[in-house]
């Protein structure tokens, strides 16, 4: 079923499903409020991602935290420059 | 998130800044009409957008508003004699029209004409729903009024109030649209607990906001383009098939009418930048059928809700950051949440709380910060259309203003733009 862009999608958690769902999101969206939904959705991974990090003992995970931090940080100023679709491409290299 | 070039763009309102620039495309509201108000009355000190400025009425009965200080040897004019259709200058005599055309210059010989060719910077200004409008920005550029509702109410059904903020205008707006805040910086402590007596209460209450708002504490936010900024549109679940929906507008430049529920007074926002860390907060109350209750006036006297009283020189709130706000640590205890009293003050102190001007490079958003993401969003395309050329069409479009909020119960099968439409349009 194809996602439906005006639905902020619900970030509970920075895991590969959520991301997931964030990158079929950003491919649909094309509209002032489909943008507004995903930015807001990244800002939310970014900072759950952001605390964790934080908090992250293992070094090798944290390297993997760090990265989506960053990344999620480029998407985000992706779509706020209305490039979606670019957005989507930079997570879906943390797959 | 915003980055730190965004952040300035949206916060900075000098002459030749990217919001700066914005807000002096449109008429933005100066002045009480009462703080001048009758002719030749002393001139009054106010600043807009980071420039200093002297207003007054002339004989005639029309509101000058101009730089405060002299062209000659830049001493106020606030100290200035308003006579004869002009503020003369009390240091050496020179004298200005409303226009900013210098009509009089004592101490130079008169067969020179030199003030004929000395003019100061004078703004245009109109007097329209009991304020007094400015408009900073090009002449060619002039735009239409906006044609609000609480303008076009007659005096008795209508109290508007003006209080300095020291804050940007930005995070002072922020407020203003994100209505997630208001079930904890307004709240009091049994809402927030939801005990037994406060369900109660709210369940047998006309006033949906509080019984519906109980119901559901994850609202889902909806936000839509319109022609004269935003509609934000908030969905709680109501009965089993209903939803409750709370319609906030913003309005562009920087206004925010809070969502309404026909048979009360409707109440809105507008900040104005008075430079880059203080705003005017100007605050608007009217019911379109009738003049206001006694309950609002009662809610007005008291400062129990969006007004708050103020020194009547500097308009500075009498609760304020220098006696914290008259914080009662033991009201916070046992009653409210902040133990601050009044909206106003509330929002006030938490606003002014995170410093003159947020750095938002290090705030950390999520989903229900979604109506504050919207309106950044739509302020920068705004900046930087005009910045490419683009003239902000709201600015040019004063009928678009001709909108109410709303809040109401709909049928979970219809979406509020179509159930509401008919209520979001202004009716006087």
């Amino acid at each position: 079923m194809r996602l439906n862009p005006a639905h902020i999608v619900a970030v509970n958690d920075f895991s590969e499903e959520t991301l997931r769902e964030l990158i079929a999101a950003l491919e649909v969206s094309t509209e002032f409020e489909h943008l507004i939904y995903r930015e807001s959705e990244l800002d939310a991974v970014w900072s759950i991602a952001g605390f964790a990090l934080k908090d992250e003992p293992n070094a090798i995970r944290r390297e993997a935290i760090a990265r989506l931090v960053n990344t999620a940080h480029l998407a985000h100023d992706l779509v706020a420059d209305r490039r979606p679709r670019e957005a989507a491409d930079k997570l879906k290299s943390l797959l | 998130m915003l980055s730190k070039v965004e952040n300035d763009l949206l916060t900075l309102t000098n002459s030749g800044t990217g919001a700066g620039e914005y807000f002096r495309r449109f008429w933005l509201p100066a002045l009480m009409a009462s703080e001048v108000p009758t002719q030749d009355c002393p001139p009054v000190r106010i600043r807009l957008l980071g420039e200093d400025l002297v207003a007054f009425r002339d004989t005639q009965g029309r509101v000058g508003l101009m730089e405060e200080f002299c062209p000659h040897r830049r001493s106020s004019l606030f100290w200035g004699r308003n006579e004869e259709c002009g503020l003369r200058c009390v240091y050496h005599g020179w004298k200005f029209d409303v226009t900013g055309a210098c009509v009089d210059m004592p101490n130079e010989p008169p067969e020179y004409g030199f003030e004929n060719k000395i003019r100061t910077t004078a703004y245009p200004t109109r007097e329209y729903g009991g304020l007094i409008w400015a408009y900073l920005g090009p002449p060619d550029k002039t735009p239409q009024l906006p044609k609000l509702e609480v303008a076009r109410v007659p005096d008795s059904h209508r109290y508007v109030s003006k209080r300095l903020q020291e804050t940007n205008y930005l995070q002072a707006v922020e407020g203003g649209i994100d209505s997630s805040h208001s079930n904890f910086l307004h709240a009091t402590v049994d809402a927030f607990r939801v005990t037994d007596s406060y369900v109660a209460k709210v369940k047998s209450s006309p006033n949906l906001r509080a019984k519906y708002h109980l119901l559901d504490k994850a609202p889902r936010f909806t936000v839509k383009k319109t022609d004269y900024g935003l509609v934000i549109a908030v969905r709680r679940n109501a009965e089993e098939d209903t939803y409750y929906w709370r319609m906030t507008q913003f309005l562009l430049p920087s206004y925010t009418i809070i969502p309404y529920q026909k048979g009360n007074s409707i109440h809105g926002h507008c900040w104005v930048p008075r430079d880059d860390e203080t705003c005017w907060v100007w605050t608007f109350t009217w019911n379109p059928d009738a003049p206001l209750s006694q309950e609002d006036r009662e809610a007005i006297a008291n400062e129990t809700f969006v007004h708050a009283k103020v020194d009547p020189v500097t308009l500075r709130p009498l609760r304020n950051k220098s006696n914290n706000y008259g914080i009662d640590r033991e009201l916070q205890r046992t009653a409210t949440m902040t133990g601050i009293h009044g909206f106003a003050s509330q929002d006030q102190a938490i606003q002014e709380s995170m410093g003159a001007v947020v750095d938002r490079t290090r705030e950390r958003l999520g989903t229900s910060d979604t109506a504050i993401i919207a309106t950044r969003r739509l302020l920068l395309q705004e900046i930087r259309a005009l910045q490419q050329g683009n003239e902000p069409p709201s600015a040019h479009n004063g009928d678009a203003y001709w909108v109410r909020s709303y809040s109401l119960v709909l049928n979970r099968q219809v979406e509020f733009d179509i159930g509401a439409r008919e209520f979001m349009i202004a009716g006087v």
